[in-house]
């Protein structure tokens, strides 16, 4: 089963990516982080619950980037600097398209940049074309070590 | 005028005219030593003349004398003074008006700061709860959807259908920002491809439509290429969607006054035109002069498009009758 960490704030958005991932075709289990400081903790210091590749990595990361206490660029910058996670994909899922923001997360080394739509139609579609080509499509970096 | 021993500093004679200025008598004169009446030349005197005493040597039968001459400079050191306290304001005016340039750029700094702040909370915000409201209401369809009456199915379309509307708004009013705020090139650009591209996109969104459009060819501006596209797509796609009641819809992207340095361009087309009063109304953000059932917009693209002109310094107009059309210009100069 794929490990998806979802990093967001907004309980709202929360339910709605949960509820497009129910739908999709591709089964997995989503962990939430409710902000910057939980992701981190998630992703560099805890294991995480079972994980398929056992190295205590979810396959993909989705990051806000407007988050409480640790916001999503310096979660990208800290997880890019660290040798354990600097390969673990991450997709920005935001609802920003603000220039700025683009090019500071793919010049800290995203590696896609989604803005959510409004529609949720749409925004089903779009995490459901985020999982099948990140999780089936696409091959992960080896595991770390 | 006066003259004195060079060896001995002893003075020899003296013009009446040097002892008026001095204010001594001529016996007084001669007894002073030459180099005490030195000092007082430059000062002014109690009636405000300024005198200058220029020395010289000479030589009279082999005696090596100084020849004294006193020069009335008042009006020179006068022209000199108010000469100094011109430049001293002129000084003072450069350092203020510098002073209120910088207080000045500070301020436009900020604003511009805050505009980017505003900006991104509209874009973020903004947007957050709209995709709660739209995204739970099609959550109700879809949870619900067998249970609900139609009337209430309806409802809740109406619900979606409000949200994608404010959606397409805060997208223009972010564009509308980004062409305020972008940092601007001159380049060329060639408006004919730009045109026909823009064109072709929109032949692809519906491509039951029959329009015809044509595009002079050769057409170039110099400008900033993202803006000048923003600009020509907002003009076309309301050419696109104000023909679309007709049969035979004919959209024209052209020039004139090609041979000028500054070339106008116009977006004509045969749609349902606009009445001529309210022409100037038009470029306002929010001015919309058709019921949104019948053409929707947020009435914010032709604010867009005259936002890009003006910071190009161009202009832009438009002529139409009501069911005549309408034609848009611009200049980008």
């Amino acid at each position: 089963m794929y490990q998806i960490l979802l990093v967001e704030d907004n309980a709202d958005d929360v339910e709605l990516t949960l509820r497009a991932f129910r739908k999709s075709d591709f089964v997995s289990t989503v962990t939430v982080a409710r902000d910057g400081v939980e992701a981190l903790d998630f992703l560099l210091a805890n294991g995480g619950p079972a994980d398929r590749n056992g190295d205590g990595l979810p396959d993909l990361v989705l990051l806000d980037i407007k988050l409480p206490r640790v916001d999503g660029l310096q979660v990208l910058e800290r997880l890019r600097a660290n040798p354990r996670t600097k390969l673990v994909p991450i997709v920005v899922l935001t609802s920003s398209i603000e220039p700025k923001d683009l090019l500071t997360c793919y010049a800290l080394g995203a590696n896609s940049y989604v803005r959510k739509p409004i529609d949720f139609q749409q925004f089903s579609k779009a995490l459901q074309q985020i999982g099948s080509y990140w999780l089936e499509t696409n091959q992960a970096p080896p595991p770390p070590g | 005028m006066w003259f004195y021993d060079r060896t001995t500093s002893a003075i020899i004679d003296v013009n009446d005219a040097a002892l008026a200025h001095y204010g001594m008598e001529r016996e007084a004169f001669l007894r002073t030593p030459a180099g005490e009446l030195g000092a007082a030349d430059a000062s002014p005197r109690a009636d405000g003349g300024v005198f200058q005493a220029v020395s010289q040597p000479c030589d009279l039968g082999g005696r090596a004398l100084v020849l004294v001459t006193l020069h009335d400079v008042t009006a020179l050191r006068e022209a000199e003074s108010a000469l100094a306290r011109a430049e001293d304001e002129q000084r003072r005016q450069t350092t203020e008006f510098e002073e209120r340039v910088r207080e000045r750029t500070v301020q436009l700094h900020s604003a511009i700061g805050e505009l980017e702040a505003f900006s991104y909370s509209v874009s973020h915000d903004l947007r957050a709860p709209l995709r709660s409201i739209a995204g739970f209401s099609q959550a109700l369809i879809e949870d619900a959807g067998p249970s609900l009456s139609a009337d209430a199915r309806d409802d809740i379309a109406r619900i979606v259908a409000a949200a994608g509307r404010m959606d397409h708004l805060i997208n223009d009013l972010l564009t509308l920002s980004m062409v305020t705020r972008a940092e601007m090139t001159r380049e060329s650009v060639d408006v004919s491809e730009l045109a026909n591209r823009i064109v072709a996109e929109l032949a692809d969104v519906s491509p039951t439509r029959p329009v015809v459009t044509t595009v002079a060819s050769g057409m170039v501006a110099r400008g900033d290429p993202r803006l000048v596209r923003v600009a020509l797509e907002n003009l076309l796609t309301n050419s696109w969607k104000f023909t679309s009641r007709r049969e035979r819809a004919c959209i024209e992207v052209g020039q004139i006054d090609s041979d000028s340095a500054s070339p106008t361009f116009f977006v004509r087309d045969n749609g349902v035109g606009f009445d001529p009063v309210f022409a100037d109304k038009l470029f306002g953000p929010f001015q919309r002069l058709h019921d949104a059932s019948d053409f929707p917009g947020t009435g914010i693209g032709l604010a867009t498009v005259r936002r890009i002109v003006l910071r190009h310094g161009g202009r832009v107009w438009a002529e139409s009758r009501p069911g005549q059309g309408a034609c848009f210009y611009f200049t980008l100069q």
